[in-house]
């Protein structure tokens, strides 16, 4: 699990907040309201999503309660199946 | 018939007073209750010295706290100047210096993010504090002022907004728009939309862009009502939201809909309320416009055009000739406005011929902020030189062939890629730049860089990605990065663009 949360990180890290070492990943804070990810960002992360743990997440899966904020993202991957 | 843009809101809240102005989430304001708001802040700016004609900068996304910003300033005589919610503390104190506005009021999410931003005055939601300057004041403070309308005269021709728009050189214009610049534009939107006080607009374009106040103002006039929702990261969250609070209208730029349509529960929804979208902020592929139409049913689909150096609205294209005749057109001028497409010796071409659009009507800018240079170069005898290129065809509707200038179209905003060369050029690591548009799926145009690394045997692209991240506000960023050992030239020197596309 602890895997999952580090590899969803570096994604972000990589990705959204290169450059402002002064943002914190706090897991349990919305991505999007912390201004880390926008409209794009999330169908960035869904599409890392998909391929990095060969799912696939339907368009009705798209919901904050899913992928607003890191510790969502990884108990939504838990019940798709990946541990 | 010239009326201040606050007038909207004062009008509404005599006409509806008790009427639903503002959704957003579970929360509303009646028009009433907007009003009383704008009163008290232009009071309170009063209070603290704002003088007519002075600048008030607004760092905020949507919320009923902006919008009581927008009206309160305009009522106290200030000038409005919006900037986007998610610019850095670079951009910011840039606006701020180039308007040179005194004041400025900050959402919690804008506080946050401005780490060492330099305000003399700031006003921020009841519990915040900053460090800017001189006073911090708290959205609380209005409760104390009085609800009255301030007693300050408004001439058409008195600014009342500057909106910062990309430049051809580089760094950010004041597009300077005048209360009947404003007015014209509205009114106008309003008769060929066919808005009423039974109208509802789901809005989720930001109002510091012209298109976005665009909703919140004809809305405004018309008496109908403006839901907010900031969640459009989650569009899915979006749509359940225009059909629970029974929205009759939807507008977005090609970006908005790529998405709705590509990756949410749009198509699958019926949203049965919706009378109207409308579709700005660029070009959209006929092949989502014709998706659209045919999801959308029998609510009409809006085509139009603009500028923000025409207050918003130049074109809009009949959504029966959308459908029948003219489905590439963007229409015909609004009305008030004339279009006519000239050569670069401003001399009118014939039906057919492809050159400049010239526009000429009541919503044409007043200039650039201080800069008379720029100004003189679009600002000409026959009207407002849009940049744009493009011919009309027999019965005068109005195509789009290309763009004069090399203009970046990100999601609806434009951005000149010159700012972003310069924010690469300022790091010293690189030798050359040039930043050119990359067709994408959902943004409709990414930047994409190409760079000669001033050292190639020791560069590190991480380091040159991250000191442009902290300068340029996420969309300005580069998604794409070639690092090359030369960039093509014309003859005369200057970088051959378009032989860096493929």
């Amino acid at each position: 699990m602890a895997e999952i949360k580090g590899t969803i990180i570096e994604f972000i890290r990589e990705n959204f907040i290169m450059g402002r070492s002064d943002t914190k990943l706090d897991p349990d804070e919305s991505l999007i309201e912390s201004g880390v990810m926008d409209s794009t960002g999330v169908l960035e992360l869904v599409e890392f999503l998909e391929t990095t743990y060969d799912i696939q997440i339907d368009d009705e899966e798209l919901i904050p309660e899913n992928l607003e904020t890191l510790n969502n993202i990884v108990g939504y991957l838990k019940t798709k199946g990946v541990q | 018939m010239h009326h201040p843009v606050q007038g909207f809101l004062e009008s509404s809240s005599i006409r509806y007073p008790d009427k639903k102005a503002l959704i957003h989430g579970n929360a509303s304001l009646t028009f009433e209750e907007v009003n009383a708001g704008a009163n008290r802040l232009a009071n309170l700016l009063l209070d603290r010295g704002l003088q007519k004609g002075a600048r008030v900068l607004m760092v905020m996304e949507n919320s009923m706290d902006a919008v009581i910003g927008y009206y309160g300033i305009l009522k106290a005589g200030g000038v409005a100047v919006e900037v986007p919610d998610k610019s850095t503390t670079n951009e910011v104190s840039y606006y701020l210096k180039n308007c040179a506005a005194k004041i400025c009021i900050l959402s919690k999410a804008a506080i946050r993010r401005l780490d060492g931003f330099k305000c003399p005055i700031s006003i921020g939601p009841v519990g915040s504090t900053f460090s800017s300057g001189q006073e911090h004041i708290t959205w609380d403070a209005l409760d104390s002022k009085p609800d009255t309308k301030p007693d300050i005269p408004i001439d058409p021709h008195d600014l009342a907004a500057i909106v910062y728009t990309s430049g051809s050189t580089g760094r950010p214009k004041g597009v300077m728009l005048s209360h009947n610049n404003l007015y014209s534009n509205t009114a106008s939107i309003v008769s060929y939309l066919g808005l009423t006080e039974h109208d509802r607009i789901m809005a989720v374009l930001p109002f510091y862009y012209v298109y976005g106040k665009t909703l919140l103002n004809t809305h405004f006039m018309a008496g109908g009502s403006v839901v907010i929702n900031n969640r459009f990261a989650f569009p899915n969250t979006v749509i359940k939201d225009m059909v629970a609070k029974e929205v009759t209208g939807f507008a977005g730029v090609p970006s908005t809909f790529a998405i709705l349509l590509n990756r949410s529960v749009f198509s699958k929804t019926q949203i049965p309320t919706l009378r109207y979208i409308t579709q700005a902020g660029g070009a959209m592929s006929p092949a989502l416009t014709r998706r659209l139409i045919e999801h959308c049913g029998p609510a009409e689909v809006f085509i139009m055009y603009g500028a923000t150096e025409a207050s918003a609205r130049l074109t809009y294209l009949p959504p029966d000739r959308l459908v029948s005749d003219k489905p590439l057109s963007i229409g015909i001028p609004i009305p008030g406005v004339e279009i006519t497409i000239r050569d670069n010796e401003g001399r009118e071409l014939e039906a057919g011929k492809v050159g400049n659009l010239c526009a000429v009507g009541p919503n044409i800018m007043q200039g650039y902020w201080q800069d008379s240079l720029e100004t003189s170069q679009v600002l000409t005898p026959w009207g407002l030189v849009t940049g744009d290129l493009g011919y009309k065809d027999a019965d005068g509707f109005i195509y789009l062939t290309g763009r004069e200038k090399q203009m970046l179209k990100i999601g609806g905003e434009r951005v000149s890629p010159k700012e972003i060369e310069d924010a690469i050029m300022e790091s010293g690591m690189v030798h050359e730049v040039a930043v050119i548009s990359r067709p994408d799926e959902y943004l409709s145009e990414v930047p994409e860089a190409f760079i000669v690394p001033m050292d190639p045997n020791d560069f590190d692209l991480d380091k040159l990605v991250s000191f442009t991240r902290k300068r340029l506000s996420v969309h300005k960023h580069p998604k794409h990065w070639n690092i090359v050992r030369n960039i093509p030239k014309k003859p005369s020197g200057k970088i051959d663009k378009k032989a860096l596309r493929p």
